[in-house]
């Protein structure tokens, strides 16, 4: 992934989960937060997906948690394909909460460190369990 | 390594997703210093299913269905960040000289023709969009459609510009895919 110039804060993100509840990104901080924006007729986002829950899984919950950030779909559309995952799927029915962040394409991701900035970037899928991404992200930790 | 394989078989499950129609199609690959495009021309059985699928009426997607679409993968395999603009991008040769519509004009269409949130959020992130920068590492698929259909085989130049240099692409004997 790519450092982000600047390191600017992380703009808003306060969205429903699939069960309804909302979740707002400045609740997670002290945490690092992967956000992902994704759809499920995207077929790199459906690629990478199953990377997701495998990168939790490699950290605390407290350390890191990971956010898939739907787009525009409905519930049934994104459980069909999901199912049960490790990382918490939110629901951005009308794109509102993706045009605040400074996304440019399906899949991108972003990295938001513990103080609530903008660490890192990727557009396109990735595979993120991979060893130099977790590395990345150990290293933010320790910071 | 391991990244490079993950991207070949992205690119390849993409391409599994596309109906047969669009399969049948013929790809060009252009490579340059580390960026690579790959312009894969779109069957109108191939466009419309997908739209249909995300909530577009077949008499809304109609102009787009029929016009010359093509899907467009562009990676930035190099260390340095890739700009590019789909409204530079031409066809040449004896095709003449032909630009992109737009995502913004089509979705102006949509605005006239009444579709939907959902639809036109997809159709939005379906698209190759109009400006790109993509750091080391990046890569995107999108669809985009020519202004109007050139008869036969075509020339394609994508510009581009990487640490601030520019530089260009050609993929040679592009067509539009067949009407089905």
């Amino acid at each position: 992934m790519t450092a982000v110039p600047g390191t600017p804060g992380a703009p808003p993100l306060a969205l429903p989960d699939i069960d309804g509840k909302t979740l707002d990104l400045s609740t997670l901080r002290g945490r690092l937060v992967l956000v992902n924006f994704w759809a499920t007729w995207c077929p790199p986002c459906r690629r990478e997906f199953p990377s997701l829950s495998r990168l939790q899984r490699l950290f605390k919950p407290a350390e890191l948690a990971v956010l898939a950030v739907n787009v525009g779909e409905d519930a049934e559309t994104i459980f069909s394909f999901a199912g049960a995952s490790d990382v918490t799927i939110l629901l951005d029915r009308d794109s509102a909460a993706m045009r605040r962040w400074p996304v440019k394409g399906l899949p991108s991701t972003f990295v938001v460190d513990r103080k609530g900035r903008l660490a890192l970037r990727a557009v396109g899928g990735r595979e993120f369990d991979d060893a130099a991404i977790v590395a990345q992200l150990r290293g933010l930790l320790r910071l | 390594m391991r990244a490079h394989r993950f991207k070949q078989l992205a690119i390849l499950l993409a391409i599994a997703a596309l109906p047969a129609a669009a399969q049948s199609q013929s790809a060009r690959h252009g490579t340059r210093d580390g960026v690579a495009v790959k312009a894969t021309p779109l069957a109108r059985s191939a466009v419309l299913s997908f739209y249909l699928a995300r909530g577009f009426s077949a008499e809304a997607i109609a102009p787009y269905a029929d016009a010359c679409a093509l899907s467009f993968e562009v990676q930035n395999n190099t260390k340095k960040p890739l700009r590019l603009r789909l409204a530079d991008w031409r066809t040449g040769g004896a095709a003449g000289s032909i630009s992109f519509r737009l995502p913004e004009s089509w979705e102006d269409e949509w605005t006239r023709r009444g579709v939907a949130g959902p639809a036109r959020i997809a159709f939005r992130w379906a698209q190759f969009q109009s400006e790109l920068e993509f750091a080391p590492g990046d890569w995107i698929m999108g669809m985009a459609t020519l202004a109007r259909r050139p008869d036969g085989a075509f020339r394609l130049t994508i510009p581009y510009t990487l640490d601030k240099r520019k530089h260009e692409i050609t993929l040679d004997r592009l067509a539009c895919a067949a009407a089905d």
